[in-house]
């Protein structure tokens, strides 16, 4: 039997695909790259850069916890 | 290109200009390198600028100093529908001019020797064979690599190095407010005050300040956790408290931000690199305050990097020292504030409503925060077991 990890590992392996994918965006017009969203992003998709805030597309999962928090509305969800 | 040095910091704020500074105090003979992303330390500011009086004055002399802006010496809350308590306490703090004071820290350690790179971002690290950490550096004139003994991480909210190195640095939604903040001009307001107001409907979750600069010149903004808000974001809450409550105020630089509301990360260390100030959650989660928290932290870092540098173990078991110390000396106290933050927020508007009224009963030379807490407990039951939860 496996023992699944403490930190939830395997769970995104077993979670069914969303029926709608969407990932979060950042609108870089807006952005004050404030870094708010970095810590709150659990799968850490998001970094900050000298210029750029970017959002690695392939990690993000989709979860919306950066959406809310963001102090400008900088972050949208568009379809994946 | 590849720099070797002994201590690196990553970001020039309170926390890694002090950890540079004692570093090079605690050891001369050690290289300590610290870069700042920026083309100026100290700018942007992504802060209200408040700070204690006897935090400060552990590590500068505020008097006369130009980093300095305004001594504060009297606080007023605000309860949700405007009942304003004036506390008596004396040598409340200070309102610092961030830009100045973050150059002026920097500049310490860099007469200490410390070397400053500005405009220069760590971009990544690895860990080598031999125990130093390679980071990737990039700047205007392109990349480069330095390698260090001991990274001190004092990146901010970003916390990429704590990232980087394997540690938690995650925070939950609840547990990070998210702040907006102008500076206001052509206001009328007590000079010698900061004024702090609470209210669901204003900040929810956190509250709304101003922080005097000068006469009729004021930080003013707030910090909500957006989980409690709205549809609307920290900006569109501030603009609507400024234009309830200084309708005439000239709206200046805005500036945005994240603070963790939390505790002290659970790990403050790993082989050869060490995390401090707001990168490593060093905050009151009550009140948001974090620079004389940054620069305890730093101060410690700067410590125990250079004690294991010299000793020639720079592993994570020599490091944890470091985490010891800090929960010593704050990391605990957060967790107690963490309790009672958490208990705080099963109140509401009305019970702070009734909270100032019943403060406004103390005599004002009286009115002290031990005071107006003893009364609220005798005349407000539902404190017990909140006070229970701090105290346990």
């Amino acid at each position: 039997m496996l023992d699944a990890p403490h930190d939830g590992g395997y769970r995104s392996r077993m979670r069914a695909a969303p029926a709608f994918p969407e990932i979060a965006v950042v609108d870089l017009q807006v952005c004050d790259r404030c870094g708010l969203c970095l810590p709150l992003c659990p799968p850490e998709a998001i970094h900050l850069e000298l210029t750029d805030l970017v959002v690695d597309r392939s990690t993000c999962t989709g979860c919306r916890k950066c959406i809310a928090p963001c102090p400008v509305g900088a972050l949208t969800m568009v379809s994946a | 290109m590849t720099h070797d040095t002994d201590v690196l910091v990553i970001g020039a704020g309170p926390a890694g200009a002090v950890a540079a500074w004692e570093a090079k105090r605690a050891a001369p003979e050690l290289d300590v390198m610290l870069l700042e992303r920026d083309a100026r330390v100290g700018t942007p500011v992504r802060c209200a600028e408040g700070v204690g009086n006897a935090g400060l004055r552990e590590f500068a002399d505020p008097d006369g100093a130009r980093w300095a802006a305004r001594k504060i010496t009297r606080v007023v809350f605000v309860a949700p529908d405007d009942t304003e308590v004036k506390v008596a306490e004396r040598d409340v703090g200070w309102i610092l001019d961030r830009t100045q004071f973050d150059a002026f820290l920097a500049e310490r350690a860099v007469a200490l020797g410390a070397e400053l790179l500005v405009s220069t971002e760590a971009a990544g690290m690895t860990c080598e064979p031999d125990g130093r950490w390679r980071v990737r550096l990039r700047g205007a004139g392109g990349e480069a690599t330095c390698r260090a003994r001991v990274v001190i991480g004092t990146d901010g909210v970003e916390a990429m190095v704590g990232r980087w190195a394997g540690l938690e640095t995650r925070v939950p939604a609840r547990d990070m407010e998210s702040c907006a903040q102008y500076v206001v001009e052509g206001i009328d307001f007590d000079p010698d005050a900061i004024y702090l107001q609470f209210g669901a409907g204003i900040a929810p979750g956190g509250y709304a300040w101003l922080f005097p600069k000068s006469p009729g010149v004021a930080n003013v903004g707030l910090g909500l956790v957006a989980l409690k808000a709205d549809a609307r974001n920290a900006r569109q809450y501030l603009d609507a408290w400024i234009a309830r409550r200084y309708p005439r105020g000239a709206k200046r630089t805005c500036t945005v931000g994240g603070v963790i509301a939390h505790t002290t990360i659970r790990q403050t260390y790993t082989d050869g690199v060490l995390v401090a100030g707001d990168a490593a959650h060093m905050i009151n989660p009550l009140s948001g305050g974090g620079i004389v928290n940054a620069m305890k932290a730093g101060r410690l870092a700067g410590r125990v990097a250079t004690g294991a540098i010299r000793d020639g173990d720079t592993s994570a078991q020599r490091l944890s020292a470091y985490h010891a110390e800090w929960m010593a000396q704050l990391g605990d106290d957060h967790l107690k504030y963490y309790r009672l933050k958490r208990a705080l927020e099963d109140l509401d508007d009305q019970f702070f409503n009734s909270l100032a009224r019943t403060a406004n009963t103390i005599p004002p030379e009286k009115r002290t925060l031990g005071r107006i807490f003893a009364h609220a407990l005798v005349r407000h039951p539902q404190l017990i077991p909140v006070a229970a939860r701090f105290f346990i």
